[in-house]
């Protein structure tokens, strides 16, 4: 099997993943109980016509799919109905024209919300993802070659810190410290700021993204090293590395041509998993930092049964998910030439 | 070299933007901001649920009414009202001269387009309500509106304070079907005090002055509303000077702020008041709304008013005031709280806590522990005097009050099954299908008390407002003859009736009404109304009078 044949079958894994979660988006939220036209307020003002209208608008007055007319409540519909009249074709042929619809609560285009959204979270996990990965290989490596040194005792220590240190806690601990010392206190802009040139603008965005990247990093680092430095303290014990030695090699030599290759596989795994499932926001860094990411909108979207947005926001990680295992398992075919012929 | 270039070009742009920062905050234009924990959901108020998108509107917007920090009503666009013998047709005269924040002139016509758009708008879910009389809306003239009604309604201006005056200009292309509910209404053109300046959804509104405003025009120039996720950092917030005011503090955290420098606490009654109520299942089978969904599963002791009669005696509401509230709430009488001024009866007696009272109401009533496990069971020992007790999980407080009245209960015999439920599986739950026992819950009120009067109305179970299933002839018929009633003194009498009939029935315990609680910063603006009886330091009563500190 060569490379090609296995990224295509790949793909079309991935593809029949998609089209899976599209369908389960759909009816998972509608299972839960409640009434989307209420969004759990309870107000003597609502008056049973209003509640009509507002499903109307939103659609909800159609049955959920042939023969079913709603799911929580379970009431059974008409079976002989246009399946282009029920809520759950409406929902494929607007997701295949690209639409995804207008938010319940918002009352404005899901696509547009997620778009926005998206791209904070991107802005606020790229830069701590790439800063993450830079430290924990760098030191896991250090740590791994200098093993049983103190170096190695260091970073073994800081990383297992790192990694069990509460999120929301070194959040809110940078948080407290930062706002004390003329960092911005949360938000992603000084409000005003719209008037500034460009540049000026961009600063005050790094300046807001500065603790809540940190938070991130120092989270997501402890993983890296510790993983690093045992998958690479493995690949130095086989023994093609003794006969690297022998061969009279540097250690650099044997870290860069021989080991660092077949090190880095688990980790791979681990960014890509990571990655994946950080685009659906890292809520508790979202909240310490009042960063308006994707986290915050998905969870406020669950209180308020706003299914667009759901579905919306759910097919996004679902895709990124999906795209970074992707990209892990292209990886693979790289670093890994067994993949290739297995 | 290219990094360094690059280094320097951002440190430039640094020390740029520190220099542009200083500008703003030491020298001509001053900027109100506000912190809150969450901005609005839409700026179109037709469609808009949350009471931020109402404050935003109050000082965006103008209306026909305002609402005063003494809780009355006075005309605001308006000048004067005449209201025709049978009370069917209200003539309005309004300001001359009035504009629109993009120029426009604001007349009778806008006015009328405004109620007109609201009364053929059902998908307007919140304002609907308040047209719910109106027959029809004219302006003959440029500053006359007449609103002619198919019954007499008292406390018109309750309905038309909130009814904010669209600029029919912008509005008559989004005024059709789907159009109005859809319309996102970004730019917020209105004629208040304060006009849109930016919003960013989920981050911040910046407002600015309105230099053409009719009334007094504010003496700020800009007002920021900012976004903050946790009531933590809102704290630090204000304390690091990062905002000069915050909407609510929680109250454990009144204390720390008030040892902070230049940080003043206030509290007050909400502009829109609200209580935290206890609810008993107490419907009659009769009144079961089965074709409505009513399962009607409560426990048959509750139905007992001798029961809840004793867990009202021993309930210690100042307890639960001291411990959940730490003191800033006053204890609650019936569903209308005291902040409503004249229309909460103030002659009502409550239940002194008592719980031997609560003992030997139960021992009377035959409640007796038939076999010896410390819990009573009913008269004919077929059930234990177990409740389920449920509250919404996104209420803070409940959970602390559950666990001190299963305390207080235990005292009688009684225990309580607790558990929190997401609240729109708990509507599910309670209303109108009745499958509970008891329920923590609260209600917020409007300025006119008939929307919280209408709750324990019969008619009102199957639609899953009246969560208690209390029915009582003379209740309904007093709540009838008050929604006609134009005599205000006739008909807080009947106002005051009715909360003696719920308070004597024992259909709610009502642990407390809570305070507002906002903080300030003493070094930044002066002049904040906080020793009215509201306290709202967000309304424009407020933020069209503060200055800058010199």
């Amino acid at each position: 099997m060569n490379r090609w044949t296995y990224i295509r079958n790949k793909a079309i894994w991935s593809l029949f993943t998609i089209i899976f979660v599209v369908v389960l988006n759909f009816f998972l939220f509608r299972v839960l109980p409640g009434d989307p036209a209420r969004q759990g307020i309870r107000d003597p003002r609502l008056t049973p016509e209003a509640i009509e209208a507002i499903r109307i608008r939103f659609g909800l007055d159609k049955p959920v799919i042939n023969c079913i007319q709603t799911i929580n409540p379970f009431r059974a519909g008409s079976c002989e109905i246009n399946p282009l009249d029920t809520q759950f074709f409406i929902y494929v042929k607007n997701l295949l024209r690209g639409e995804l619809g207008i938010s319940f609560y918002y009352n404005r285009p899901v696509s547009e919300i997620l778009g926005e959204r998206l791209w904070n979270t991107i802005l606020l996990i790229g830069g701590g993802q790439i800063l993450s990965i830079i430290v924990g290989v760098v030191f896991g490596i250090l740590s791994a070659w200098k093993a049983r040194t103190p170096l190695d005792y260091g970073v073994l220590v800081t990383g297992l810190v790192a990694w069990s240190l509460p999120t929301f806690w070194l959040g809110i601990i940078l948080l407290f410290w930062g706002s004390t010392h003329g960092f911005p206190i949360g938000g992603k802009a000084t409000p005003g700021m719209s008037s500034y040139p460009f540049f000026a603008q961009l600063t005050d965005m790094l300046w807001h993204l500065l603790l809540p990247t940190l938070t991130y990093t120092i989270v997501f680092m402890g993983e890296y090293m510790l993983i690093m430095r045992s998958s690479l303290l493995d690949v130095l014990s086989e023994d093609y590395i003794l006969t690297a030695k022998a061969k009279g090699l540097s250690t650099f030599q044997i870290l860069k041509d021989h080991a660092l290759k077949n090190g880095m596989l688990p980790l791979v795994t681990i960014i890509a998993i990571n990655l994946g499932f950080t685009v659906g926001g890292v809520i508790q860094i979202e909240s310490v930092f009042s960063w308006p990411g994707l986290g915050g909108a998905l969870f406020e979207a669950v209180s308020r049964r706003d299914f667009p947005m759901l579905q919306g926001g759910f097919l996004l990680i679902a895709i990124s998910v999906i795209l970074a295992n992707f990209l892990a398992d292209l990886m693979y075919s790289y670093l890994d030439p067994r993949v290739q012929t297995e | 070299m290219k990094q360094k270039a690059l280094y320097i070009l951002v440190l430039a742009a640094l020390i740029l933007s520190a220099c542009g920062g200083l500008a703003g905050g030491g020298g001509q234009p001053s900027v109100v901001r506000i912190g809150w924990a969450s901005g609005p959901d839409s700026l179109n108020i037709g469609v808009a649920w949350l009471a931020s998108a109402y404050t935003i509107s109050e000082l965006t917007y103008s209306s026909m009414y305002e609402f005063k920090l003494d809780g009355t009503l006075g005309l605001d666009l308006g000048t004067k009202e005449t209201a025709s013998a049978d009370g069917l047709v209200y003539t309005y005269k309004i300001r001359d001269g009035v504009k629109f924040h993009d120029g426009q002139p604001l007349t009778a016509k806008d006015v009328a387009f405004t109620y007109n758009l609201v009364m053929a708008h059902e998908d307007f879910p919140t304002l609907h309500s308040y047209v719910e009389h109106f027959v029809s809306v004219e302006a003959p003239d440029a500053s006359t509106v007449v609103i002619t009604l198919d019954q007499p309604i008292p406390n018109i201006a309750s309905k038309l304070v909130f009814l904010y005056i669209l600029p029919e200009h912008i509005w008559k292309d989004h005024s059709e079907d789907d159009a109005a509910a859809a319309y996102e209404n970004l730019e917020m053109i209105g004629s208040g005090p304060f006009k849109m300046l930016e919003y960013k959804p989920n981050e911040f509104i910046r407002l600015g002055v309105n230099k053409d405003y009719y009334g007094a025009v504010p003496k700020v120039d800009e007002v920021i509303f900012q976004v903050f996720s946790s009531s933590d950092v809102l704290i630090q917030a204000l304390k690091t000077g990062q905002v000069d005011m915050i909407t609510s503090v929680p109250n454990t955290s009144v204390e720390t702020l008030k040892s902070a420098e230049n940080v003043k606490v206030v509290t007050g009654a909400p502009l829109s008041p609200d209580l935290e109520d206890i609810i008993f299942n107490m419907v009659d089978p009769a009144n079961c709304p089965t074709a409505d969904g009513g399962l009607c599963t409560g426990h048959p002791a509750l139905r007992d008013k001798q029961v809840r009669l004793a867990m009202a005696y021993a309930t210690d509401k100042n307890k639960i005031i001291e411990i959940v509230k730490l003191g800033l709430a006053t204890p609650g009488i019936a569903l209308i709280p005291s902040g409503m001024g004249e229309w909460f009866n103030i002659e009502v007696k409550d239940f002194e806590y008592d719980p031997a009272k609560g003992n030997q109401l139960l021992d009377e009533a035959g409640y007796k522990d038939a076999n010896g496990d410390g819990i009573r069971d009913m008269p004919d020992g077929s059930r234990p005097l177990t409740f389920r007790m449920n509250w919404p999980s996104s209420d803070n407080e409940a959970p602390r009050i559950a666990e001190l009245l299963s305390e207080m209960w235990r005292e009688l015999g009684i225990t309580l099954e607790m558990q929190a439920v997401e609240s729109d599986a708990l509507t599910s739950k309670c209303c109108p299908a009745l499958d509970y026992d008891l329920m923590i819950w609260g209600w917020v009120a409007d300025p006119d008390p008939n929307s919280l009067l209408i709750v324990p109305t019969t008619d009102q179970i199957p639609t899953g407002y009246n969560e208690t299933g209390y029915s009582n002839p003379r209740y309904d018929e007093l709540f009838a003859a008050q929604g006609a009633e134009l005599d205000k003194d006739k008909r807080i009498k009947m106002a005051w009736e009715m909360q003696q009939l719920v308070h004597d029935d024992v259909a709610y315990i009502i642990p407390y009404y809570p305070y507002a609680v906002q903080a300030y910063r003493t070094d930044r603006f002066t002049g904040w109304l906080d020793t009215e009886t509201k306290l709202a330091l967000e309304d424009p009563s407020s933020l069209t009078i503060i200055e800058p500190v010199k």
